[in-house]
C-alpha cells in the first residue's frame, strides 16, 4: 500500500504529516484519510510528534487563538487537562503540550508573533488541503458576541459614560434647586388709570 | 523530541469528507458595520504604506481573482474605501455583501503577497535596529497616508496619528495582516471584521 507524504513549510514552521489512503471511504490513491504521524519542526525549538489527538487538538486551540487574536482579544484556549494549550504570555505565546504519558513534564514553547502566524498558516495548509480527508472538528469562523468583545474593554471605560452622564444630570438638578428662582416683581397699578382707560 | 506520542501506536481516524463539514461553509450575506468598513480601509492603508506600488498590484490582484466586475479599476476600488466613515471624503450609505467580500479577498491576496513583510517586521529574532527601522519607515508612510486621506477633525483619526498609542495599535493591525494571509485567512478576517464593536 502507498503511503502518504505531505509537508507544509514556512518560514519558521515545517509540518510533515504521513499517512494512507482510506478506500472504505472511497478515496483515491492520492488521498490521505488515515493520518498514522505528524511532526512539526519549530525552528529554535523542539520536534513535536503526536497522535491524531494531538495534531487536532493543537489545531484547535491554536485556530480558536488565532480567531481572538485578530479581533485583538488574548484569550487562553484549552484547559490544565486538555494536550494542548495556548495562552497570552509578555507579549508572546505559551504553547504548553502535555504528554499522556505519566511523570513528564509539560513542554512549554514560547511562539512570537511572526512564529504563531507560520504556525496558523501551516495549518490552515494543511486542514484546507484537498488531499487530506480528515475531519478537524473545528468550530466555524463566527463574529463574537457583544459580551466577548465588551469584555476586552475595562470596567472603567465601560461605566465612564453613563457615571458622566448621571454625574452630570445630578449637577444640573442639584443647581435647579440651590440657586433661587427670582421673585416676581408687584408693580403697583394706579385705579384711577384704570377706570379712565375702561371709559 | 517531544514525548507527545507513542509512535507505534496507529490511530484509525473518521474520514468525513470536508464538504461536509461545517466549517468550510462561508458566513455569506453578511454587511460590514461602519467599525468593520473602518478597520477594512485601514488594513488596506498599511498594505499601501507598506507596498508603494500596491496601487498598480490592488488591480491586478483583483484581475487575476475574477474580481473585475466588483473591482474593475482604481476609481471603483477608491469609491468601495469612501465608505470608511474617518475618510475626507466619505460616502453614505452601505456597500453590498459582494462589494465587501471582494474587499476582503483583495485584501488577503495582498497580504499574501507581503507576507514575508510582514513575518519580517513581527519576528523578534531580527536585529533590533533594523527592525525598530522599518516600524518607524511604515509608522511614517502611515501617517503620512492618514493625514491625506482622512479626516483630522474625526477622533478615530486622531488616535491613529497618535504616536505613543500608535506602536501598539499599529503591531496589531499588522499581526491582524500575517494572520488574514494564507488559506484560512479570508474566513477569520470576515469573521472578525462583523465583530460586533471595535474598540
Amino acid at each position: 500500500m502507498l503511503k502518504l507524504n505531505f509537508v507544509y513549510e514556512e518560514s519558521c514552521a515545517r509540518l510533515h504529516i504521513e499517512g494512507l489512503p482510506d478506500y472504505s471511504q472511497g478515496h483515491n490513491d492520492q488521498q490521505l484519510g488515515i493520518l498514522s504521524l505528524w511532526r512539526l519542526e519549530l525552528i529554535g525549538t523542539t520536534e513535536l510528534e503526536g497522535k491524531l489527538e494531538h495534531l487536532k487538538s493543537l489545531m484547535l486551540v491554536v485556530m480558536q487563538y488565532s480567531r481572538y487574536c485578530l479581533s485583538g482579544i488574548n484569550k487562553s484556549f484549552g484547559g490544565e487537562t486538555s494536550p494542548v494549550s495556548i495562552s497570552q504570555n509578555n507579549g508572546k505565546h505559551q504553547l504548553i503540550l502535555r504528554s499522556s504519558q505519566v511523570n513528564i513534564e509539560p513542554m512549554k514553547l514560547l511562539l512570537d508573533d511572526s512564529e504563531l502566524a507560520d504556525l496558523v498558516r501551516c495549518l490552515d495548509s494543511l486542514r484546507l488541503d484537498p488531499r487530506v480527508k480528515v475531519y478537524w472538528q473545528l468550530p466555524r469562523n463566527e463574529p463574537l458576541s457583544r459580551q466577548e468583545r465588551s469584555a476586552k474593554a475595562s470596567k472603567l471605560k465601560n461605566f465612564a459614560t453613563p457615571f458622566l452622564g448621571v454625574l452630570s444630570f445630578v449637577l444640573i438638578m442639584v443647581l435647579g434647586i440651590v440657586v433661587p428662582v427670582p421673585e416676581e416683581s408687584i408693580i403697583p397699578t394706579d385705579p384711577k388709570e384704570q377706570i379712565s382707560e375702561s371709559s | 523530541m517531544s514525548d507527545l506520542i507513542e509512535k507505534s501506536e496507529f490511530k484509525v481516524m473518521d474520514s468525513i469528507n470536508r464538504d461536509i463539514n461545517p466549517e468550510f461553509k462561508k458566513p455569506s450575506g453578511a454587511l460590514l458595520d461602519r467599525k468593520g468598513l473602518q478597520r477594512l480601509d485601514i488594513l488596506l492603508l498599511i498594505i499601501e504604506a507598506l507596498d508603494l506600488n500596491s496601487g498598480e498590484a490592488m488591480i491586478w490582484a483583483a484581475e487575476q481573482m475574477g474580481l473585475k466586475e466588483q473591482l474593475p479599476n482604481r476609481v471603483e476600488i477608491w469609491k468601495l474605501r469612501c465608505y470608511n466613515p474617518l475618510r475626507k471624503t466619505t460616502r453614505r450609505g452601505q456597500p453590498t455583501s459582494s462589494d465587501t467580500d471582494a474587499l476582503i479577498k483583495l485584501l488577503c491576496s495582498m497580504s499574501e503577497r507581503l507576507y514575508p513583510l510582514l513575518h519580517q517586521l513581527l519576528s523578534s529574532n531580527e536585529p533590533e535596529d533594523l527592525s525598530s527601522e522599518r516600524w518607524n519607515l511604515l509608522k511614517t508612510r502611515l501617517s503620512e497616508l492618514i493625514e491625506e486621506r482622512m479626516n483630522p477633525r474625526r477622533a478615530g483619526v486622531h488616535n491613529l496619528l497618535h504616536l505613543d498609542k500608535q506602536n501598539i495599535h499599529l503591531r496589531q493591525l499588522v499581526f491582524t495582516l500575517a494572520l488574514s494571509s494564507g488559506s484560512g485567512g479570508e474566513d477569520r478576517l470576515r469573521a472578525s471584521l462583523l465583530d460586533p464593536t471595535f474598540l
